[in-house]
């Protein structure tokens, strides 16, 4: 009964969706404020009625309810609870069940909590958030149900695959869909803004926090993904490159832009076309994301839906929605009223250059991305675009853009004194120059570009401090008053500081973890030691272990230093009988100063349980923590100006008393 | 209980619709602006950063006018607004609130499948152990097998080869079926049940070893269904639909009378017909009393149109009449004697129905028992006699 209940709620979901899509939007043309706050229940209805299908499908995942037919192809009675419940999103529908159900909970978020915001542009707003809600949903009532059944249900389930049976990837989706989908309210926004015609300073600021949300979700998405591609694949890198990297990467790098485009808007009334073009762009990129990983288009190592029918529909949908707003774009952009005036030199023309590059960037990871699909498509040859082309177009654009990144917070608004950010910010460059030949000397050489990046991170990492210091006085005035300076600056700037600090010290951790690693790949039989990065690595054979639900040849290495042993690594490789596949599990010495890894993979020989040889994969990456310590820098920093009383509200408490009656209705 | 939930959902739904009608007793500002509220606060945070001394005085005037000189345009935006209607559009709202159950329901009517119960993995103990309890008999029966050196009775290799492919263990049943297939008592069926268990164990796809069992099934017995189906399957997956088609319709063509497996075929037929650009065949101009059997005909039924009520009884009693005539004359008509009894239960001749029921009964009890006829005539017969 369960799935029914489920399946049924969400068709009651779509017809809400739909009843949404237009009423509201015929309201605020026609200036009928019934059908505009019509807007407002509805989508949380959809929200509720999604949640109850959400929930129905999970519930059948957990009592492993096999007359469903995702259920019995994705999970497995078997499998520990954890990855069942992760199982209601692991599947191609099930994920869009949980797309949209967070697509839902944006858009009730906005009803919920955006009681500031003109009836107009709300219902405007919702109606295109239901635009999307209609789209996703036909797809999946008519092409990916997830409630199919099958009676009489198999005897067991088919697993899900055992490479995705990992906490970090379990929460990976959530995340990173947040992101995704988040970026859905601000493309609401901004159509809506265009219909509408106007897109000010309060525009702006009701965009912010939502932005500011959806980065943050997919900042974490992004990481956690890179985090369990690192220890789960067993190749010890973070970043392959790989399409499906790619694009949550292209939205994540457009949706910084607009983070940064919208304090513009807000702050000074000008880049509004940035800011919508941006807006559309980025859930445009979010959009592409979902088509590239669910039609199959890409053979990846995300072992996801394969099925080019639905590729066509989500293409035939994202056509609509992309061609669609930026043809609204085109025609009523123009329209808009210019902004305030800036110099050459100021804080905007600051942040123009981060959208610019931010831009541009994107547009190379896109080509990067695309091109291979369209070449196999033309010419039918097959090609892969990796790591080399990257690091040769999209590294160079970025590094000009950490020299602006120190530079930017010091500029002034309008006009900026360039003599006296020079005066602030020369000890921060002498520092960075010095930097350099030290790493140098203690790394004994290195790629040249490797030094030219640790310059440019450390400078962002002092610039960014010295900001901060020069803000709270810091070293300058009486301790007392230095925290009292701190207490009242805004949490948004505090905020930044420790993203843009954060970035630093990411970048730190990638440039040493790719252009210092050391990497041995050798045959082993137990007795052989292995020295690598002032380690050695004793391994004394390998030994086959039960777990809940696969068999694991278990290595075991011993590591010690100068003689004196510091640690036991156990790598693994399991086996998952039923899914009938292989993971490699592998074991990591994790340090502030370093990663030692370790991964066995095949035996060495055919007959390897005779000999007892296998074939040990040993890493060291230095600093590869930074990137995890960094990366959580941003999200605490973008957490911490969410959290800003002035993003937070929208609007200042003061002006309750004006929109009182309309506070009222709404509670009533 | 599933249509309790049902409700429950819709007027969920259907209150979130009409939710708004409620609140309109308040009234409402016609436009509430934020604009400004959000440009005095700017202004406050301006003078905020002066008193920190985050920028200086002329900065702090200088963004300040800006600031006041936006206030002032969004002010003058907001008169020229038009006012709002709030009053008008309550039978909008009602209607969606109609058209949303509708459409879940009309959707729900075509897709949902309200009578497929769940089971949770729990509560499947018993077919577990029902499960386990034939792996251990189909185990045995292996162990038997392999174990004669005599090689093993065939109709056992046979009963396990089935045993296994009702288990889902194709590979192990198409080993079964091929022991058999190996032996002079070796039948068409063993051949096409060989083909079918290698068929499933590729997922559908017909392999070279497939086709040379189908043909072997052919050749032993060119009247087997089976081998005509599977036969066709594999010329479908060679291109050759025209063929395909042709053959499973000369099949159907070739039957005498109703048969369990033409069921399959005309879907097969149907499902080539689509991609080969043929008319769709019905299976009732195979086996006519399923469907009731050929009615009146066109021209009956105009002439009957026209008449009135009690005309009409009289020309459906004379067409009645003149069946029963004939069926004296012919009594082998197994397809009549159904229609005839049809008809009299329709006119509510309760006795002259049975006693057709009967009749057509004694001729079914010649025919497979499972073709579906038996059950039409026993559920009347049991119908009737309530």
């Amino acid at each position: 009964m369960t799935p029914e209940i489920g399946h049924f709620a969400l068709a009651l979901a779509f017809a809400l969706a739909l009843v949404q899509s237009v009423l509201p939007l015929v309201g605020a043309n026609r200036g009928n404020l019934l059908w505009m706050h019509s807007a407002r229940t509805t989508s949380i209805g959809q929200f509720i009625l999604v949640g109850v299908a959400f929930g129905a499908l999970m519930r059948s995942f957990i009592v492993s309810d096999f007359t469903v037919l995702n259920v019995a192809s994705n999970s497995h009675s078997l499998k520990p609870m954890l990855y069942k419940i992760a199982g209601t999103w692991g599947s191609h529908e099930g994920s869009l069940l949980l797309w949209v159900l967070i697509l839902t909970l944006f858009g009730a978020a906005v009803s919920l909590f955006g009681s500031n915001i003109p009836s107009s542009l709300k219902a405007r707003t919702l109606a295109v958030q239901a635009w999307i809600s209609v789209g996703f949903l036909s797809f999946m009532l008519f092409t990916s149900n997830p409630f199919t059944r099958v009676f009489p249900p198999p005897t067991d389930g088919n697993d899900l695959n055992p490479l995705l049976q990992d906490v970090g990837l379990a929460l990976h989706p959530p995340f990173l869909y947040l992101g995704y989908v988040g970026f859905s309210i601000v493309f609401s926004f901004a159509v809506a803004a265009l219909l509408e015609g106007r897109v000010d300073a309060a525009w702006a600021r009701w965009v912010r926090p939502w932005t500011l949300a959806a980065w943050i979700c997919l900042t974490a998405g992004i990481v956690l993904g890179s985090w369990w591609a690192y220890y789960e694949l067993g190749w010890g890198g973070w970043w392959f490159w790989d399409p499906v990297e790619n694009v949550s990467f292209m939205p994540w790098l457009l949706g910084t832009a607009l983070l940064h485009s919208a304090i513009v808007t807000e702050k000074r009334d000008a880049f509004k076309s940035w800011t919508i073009l941006l807006a559309i762009l980025t859930f445009s990129l979010s959009l592409l994301g979902t088509f590239v990983v669910r039609s199959g288009l890409l053979t990846s190592v995300h072992a996801f839906a394969v099925d080019p029918e639905r590729g066509l529909y989500i293409l035939a949908l994202l056509a609509l929605s992309i061609g669609g707003s930026l043809a609204l774009y085109a025609w009523r952009a123009p329209m808009m009223e210019a902004g305030g005036i800036f110099k050459p030199i100021s804080r905007e023309a600051g942040l123009l250059v981060n959208n610019l590059i931010l831009t541009t960037a994107t547009g190379t990871v896109l080509f990067g991305t695309l091109y291979p699909l369209f070449l196999e498509a033309i010419t039918g040859d097959k090609i892969s675009v990796g790591a080399p082309f990257f690091n040769a177009t999209f590294v160079p654009m970025m590094l000009p853009l950490v020299l602006f990144m120190g530079v930017g917070p010091f500029l002034s608004w309008k006009r900026a004194d360039l003599a006296g950010v020079y005066q602030r910010l020369k000890y921060v460059a002498l520092a960075s120059i010095i930097a350099t030949p030290i790493v140098w000397y203690i790394q004994k050489g290195g790629p040249l570009l490797a030094h030219f990046s640790i310059m440019l991170a450390t400078w962002l990492l002092l610039a960014t401090l010295r900001e901060w210091g020069i803000r709270i006085r810091l070293f300058e005035a009486p301790i007392s008053e230095t925290l009292r300076r701190a207490r009242n600056l805004p949490r948004a700037s505090h905020g930044m500081t420790m993203a843009h600090a954060g970035l630093a010290i990411a970048m730190l951790g990638m440039i040493g973890s790719s252009a210092w690693k050391s990497e041995e790949i050798v045959f082993v039989a137990p007795g052989t030691t292995i020295e690598i990065a002032g380690f050695d690595v004793t391994f004394s054979g390998v030994e086959r272990v039960r777990g809940p639900n696969y068999l694991a040849d278990r290595g075991t290495l011993a590591v010690s230093r100068n003689g004196q042993s510091i640690d036991t690594l156990r790598p693994e490789r399991r086996y998952y009988p039923i899914a009938d596949s292989t993971t490699t599990e592998s074991a990591i010495r994790s340090t502030l100063a370093g990663d030692l890894y370790a991964s066995i993979s095949e035996p060495a020989t055919e007959n390897a349980e005779q000999s007892d040889a296998w074939t040990l994969r040993i890493l060291y990456e230095p600093l590869v923590n930074f990137i995890w310590l960094g990366s959580s820098l941003l999200i605490i920093g973008g957490a911490l100006s969410l959290s800003d009383r002035r993003l937070r509200v929208g609007a200042p408490k003061r002006t309750s008393a004006s929109s009182a009656p309309s506070t009222q209705a709404e509670k009533a | 209980m599933i249509f309790a939930w049902m409700i429950v959902l819709i007027a969920l739904s259907i209150g979130f619709v009409v939710l708004p009608l409620a609140k309109m007793s308040h009234s409402l500002p016609a436009r509430q602006d934020s604009t400004p509220a959000v440009l005095v606060d700017q202004l406050e945070e301006v003078k905020r950063d002066q008193d920190r001394g985050l920028i200086s005085a002329s900065e702090a005037t200088a963004a300040q006018q800006e600031i006041k000189r936006r206030i002032l345009a969004a002010a003058r935006r907001a008169t020229s607004e038009p006012m709002l209607d709030y009053t008008s559009g309550r039978s909008a709202l009602l209607l969606a609130a109609i058209f949303v159950p509708l459409l879940a329901i009309g959707y729900y009517a075509s897709m949902g499948s309200p009578n497929v119960a769940s089971l949770a993995f729990v509560d499947r103990q018993d077919e577990r152990i029902e499960q386990r309890k034939i792996a251990e008999l189909t185990e045995k029966l292996y162990e038997r097998l392999i174990t004669d050196p005599e090689g093993g009775a065939s109709e056992g290799w046979m009963l396990l080869g089935q045993t296994y492919y009702r288990m889902g263990e194709y590979t192990q049943a198409a080993a079964a079926f091929e022991t058999v297939s190996k032996r002079d008592d070796a039948t068409s069926t063993t051949f096409s049940m060989m083909a079918e268990a290698l068929i499933r164990k590729e997922k559908g796809i017909v392999t070279p070893k497939a086709i040379s069992a189908i043909d072997r099934s052919i050749e032993l017995n060119p009247e087997n269904p089976a081998g005509a189906f599977y036969k066709a399957m594999a010329m479908v997956q060679l291109g050759e639909e025209a063929e395909a088609h042709a053959l499973l319709v000369s099949h159907l063509d070739s039957a005498d009378g109703f048969k369990p497996w033409m069921e399959a075929f005309v879907e097969q037929a149907n499902d080539i017909a689509k991609t080969a650009g043929k008319a769709p065949i019905s299976l009732a101009d195979y086996a006519p009393a399923l469907n009731g059997g050929t009615g009146p005909s066109a021209d009956d039924v105009a002439a009957a149109s026209e008449m009135s009520a009690e005309e009409r009884g009289d020309f459906i009693r004379a067409m009645v009449n003149r069946l029963a005539e004939r069926l004296e004359e012919s009594p082998d008509d197994l397809d009549g004697w159904l229609r005839l009894a049809n008809a009299y239960t329709v006119l509510g001749e309760q006795k002259n129905a049975i006693a057709a029921y009967e009749s057509a009964s004694r001729l079914l009890s010649g025919f497979a028992a499972s073709d579906p006829r038996h059950k039409i005539v026993e559920q009347a017969l049991y119908a009737l006699r309530e």
